[in-house]
């Protein structure tokens, strides 16, 4: 078999393994969800294309438009970085297959770093440079400008791509090393925000503009740092492919907590021990919830140190945002973990249902992260105590009632410590997902404008506390409902929990 | 406690997996499920613990005083200790942990764990308590052992394992055949058991069902250990 035969066996394979996915290939409403969603995201970037270009009209405060948006090359870059984290997998991971097959392992990742250099992922800000570029640079300064301005962008991303791919590749072998993308996009977000001028505007444009003129050293320049992340990444996996295989782990363990201050609450107390070990014992847990603090680490400092969330609803989002993301990473996707071992907690009389108030316990234990985080902005005066308050017991007694519904509905195990690879949130679970981040603060902006501001808080206090007051109530109705899907959503975790 | 298997389907696809008119397994047996691969042990087992939906059909359980339908109470669970597969251990916990975890919803106190473990030493021969391991972290085998202590931990009257010789070298095999032996005769515990290992069901189990596509061809009477014959006979073991 040629090269280029085997190349094509396993694209193919790709291609394949990613639609026999179980729970892709089973709902044909959720594959057109799926699409619309893309479709949607895509609308949305030519969307702001065409309003940016348009909007600012060839020039803003006599700098070119085109160079406004280039300033943001940075911002735009470390978004599509994190992006990747959910729908982009290593090339490790794919090779995994064909490990003991007469195959040339420096062909596999050769092969794997093409497709990833040339996925189409890497051209889907395209729907946004297109028309902005078609109406900013094309039509008034041509279409050659156009084309080395596009193409730059196009070689940017890729090098973001190896970038993600080498960071992603390091976790495998400590999750640690998640701190050198957060160090790096902290200097930029800090070089960017914190003086009063963008420090990376003048470089970032000079660089898009050189591209756009087609200036060839600055084309090989970045071809140079492509190709040296190639290397860089291949170097990386060629040593590393079998830790990602293997998933093998330091299997000594050196220490674990007794938390014997729970056993005097029983068997609910055992599954809160199970939460904190569920939370601290597994790798992509722990990522879960370590991005969760991360971004509200990121969203208080931004707001200590510059102007960007100063408005009444700038303020209410930072506060919601802060009090509700950890709940909507881990309770968005209830269950889904425990999937692993689901037959054995459906083994045990009322598991469920216990796991559940142990789980709403937890998560309401943890807010008190936030308050915390907040205290630096309480004393600035950014934040009332109020609103903290408010937005508290609104969490406990609203929203996570509302995210607690899901524990019904998911039936997609994730894995506990193996690669994420493909795994998409459902419909219900984005809609939950939109629902939580609209809904409240549209309700505390009513309930503010209505009542002012302190009966407008008190109004979400009183709600929060008849929540929590009455958690023994709807928990038991959402296990109960649990317990009429069961035999639907055991199977959904049972076909999804090795896939 | 009986076990009483009544018009039992189930289907995957155009697949008839389980088709069980009528079974019933008294109270204090030790069955045998043998069957080739696919011939539905496992999903027999997964059906009795209400694990997976019937499409027609009832498994209940019931003694003198209770009769009780596993798919509409969860009452069985009391009584019912088992073990399927891996997906029963939570393999983030050290063996330690994840026992008394058990006991704790079990309501077992720590002095009757102690006692149990105690029971086990043997068994577990030095590499499963105490170890700083995580469950994930440890050999096929030993996994397979936590996962058929779990099940005995409760002291169930009904206990299911599902292939529980797998993995196990055969000093554990030996022993959990005396175990499950002792336990039986001290217990009078219904057990369900299923194995390809045809010499260890007939030393264990005085009664074995031989399953084919789902249904039950055979109901073998074993109490006085002359199965072997007539399993190799329809497995062709012999030449």
């Amino acid at each position: 078999m040629s090269k280029y035969q085997l190349y094509k066996l396993l694209i193919k394979n790709e291609r394949l393994r990613e639609r026999r996915h179980p729970m892709f290939g089973k709902n044909r409403f959720v594959k057109f969800i799926f699409i619309l969603t893309l479709l949607y995201y895509a609308a949305v970037l030519v969307f702001i294309g065409v309003t940016l270009a348009i909007s600012l009209k060839g020039s803003y405060n006599g700098v070119a438009a085109y160079h406004v948006l280039d300033g943001w090359l940075p911002a735009i870059l470390m978004l599509d970085f994190w992006l990747r984290f959910i729908l982009q997998e290593t090339p490790a991971n794919q090779a995994k297959p064909y490990t003991l097959m007469p195959i040339r392992r420096s062909f596999l990742m050769r092969m794997y770093l093409n497709c990833s250099a040339l996925s189409i992922g890497n051209m889907f800000w395209g729907f946004m440079l297109i028309p902005f570029g078609l109406i900013a640079i094309a039509i008034p300064l041509g279409w050659i400008k156009f084309a080395g301005w596009l193409l730059g962008w196009w070689i940017l991303c890729i090098a973001n791509g190896f970038c993600y791919l080498f960071v992603r590749t390091l976790l495998v072998k400590h999750l640690a090393w998640i701190t050198i993308p957060i160090i790096i996009h902290g200097a930029i977000i800090a070089a960017m925000f914190v003086p009063d001028n963008n420090w990376l505007d003048m470089p970032c444009t000079l660089l898009m503009d050189e591209l756009a003129n087609w200036k060839m050293v600055c084309f090989l320049a970045i071809i140079a740092v492509v190709a040296l992340l190639y290397y860089s990444n291949y170097l990386l996996l060629s040593t590393m492919v079998y830790n990602e295989i293997g998933n093998k782990e330091n299997v000594e363990v050196k220490k674990t907590a007794k938390m014997t201050f729970l056993n005097r609450y029983g068997r609910i107390g055992e599954y809160m021990k199970l939460e904190v070990r569920t939370k601290t014992r597994n790798k992509n847990v722990k990522i879960q919830f370590a991005t969760g603090l991360s971004m509200m680490l990121v969203f208080c400092l931004m707001m200590f140190f510059t102007d960007a969330y100063s408005s009444g609803l700038g303020k209410s989002y930072v506060c919601l945002y802060n009090y509700i993301i950890l709940g909507v990473i881990t309770l968005g996707s209830i269950m889904c973990h425990e999937g692993n071992y689901i037959d054995g907690l459906m083994s045990r009389r009322e598991s469920i249902y216990d796991l559940l108030r142990a789980k709403y316990y937890f998560n309401s234990l943890l807010l008190v992260i936030p308050p915390i985080l907040f205290i630096p902005l309480m004393i600035k005066g950014e934040l009332s105590v109020w609103m903290n308050l408010g937005y508290l017991f609104f969490t406990i007694g609203v929203l996570y009632p509302f995210l607690f519904q899901m524990a019904v509905y998911n039936k997609d195990t994730l894995p506990l410590n193996k690669k994420i690879t493909g795994k998409q949130n459902s419909v219900m679970q984005k809609m939950v997902t939109l629902a939580i981040f609209l809904v409240p603060v549209g309700i505390e902006r009513l309930s503010i404008k209505l009542l002012g501001e302190q009966w407008g808080y008190l109004t979400m206090i009183c709600l929060g506390a008849i929540g929590f007051a009455t958690h023994k109530i709807w928990l038991r109705n959402i296990y109960k409902r649990f317990m009429v899907r069961r035999y639907v959503n055991m199977e959904g975790y049972r076909a999804t929990r090795n896939s | 406690m009986n076990i009483i298997i009544q018009n039992l389907k189930k289907k995957f696809g155009e697949k008839t997996a389980v088709n069980i008119d009528s079974f019933e397994v008294h109270s204090g047996e030790i069955l045998g499920l043998v069957g080739n691969n696919g011939a539905g042990k496992s999903t027999l087992f997964r059906l009795i613990l209400d694990l997976i939906k019937a499409d027609e059909g009832t498994v209940r359980m019931m003694d003198r005083e209770k009769d009780v339908n596993v798919a509409e109470t969860e009452e069985w669970k009391d009584w019912t200790g088992a073990y399927v597969d891996d997906s029963f251990l939570i393999d983030y916990l050290t063996p330690d942990e994840y026992f008394q975890f058990i006991a704790e919803i079990c309501g077992i106190g720590p002095d009757d764990l102690q006692l149990f473990m105690d029971k086990f030493k043997h068994f577990m021969s030095d590499e499963i308590l105490g170890q700083k391991k995580y469950i994930r972290n440890l050999s096929a085998g030993n996994k397979q052992k936590v996962g058929i202590i779990a099940a005995m931990l409760l002291q169930p009257q009904v206990l299911i394992l599902d292939e529980p010789f797998n993995f196990l070298d055969p000093t554990s095999q030996s022993a959990i055949k005396h175990l499950l032996k002792k336990y039986n005769e001290e217990t009078h515990a219904t057990i369900l058991i299923s194995s390809h290992n045809l010499q260890h069901t007939v030393d264990i189990c005085p009664r074995i069902a031989l399953l084919e596509h789902g249904v039950i061809i055979k109901d073998i009477d074993n109490s006085d250990g002359q199965a072997q014959g007539e399993l190799e006979e329809y497995f062709q073991v012999t030449d």
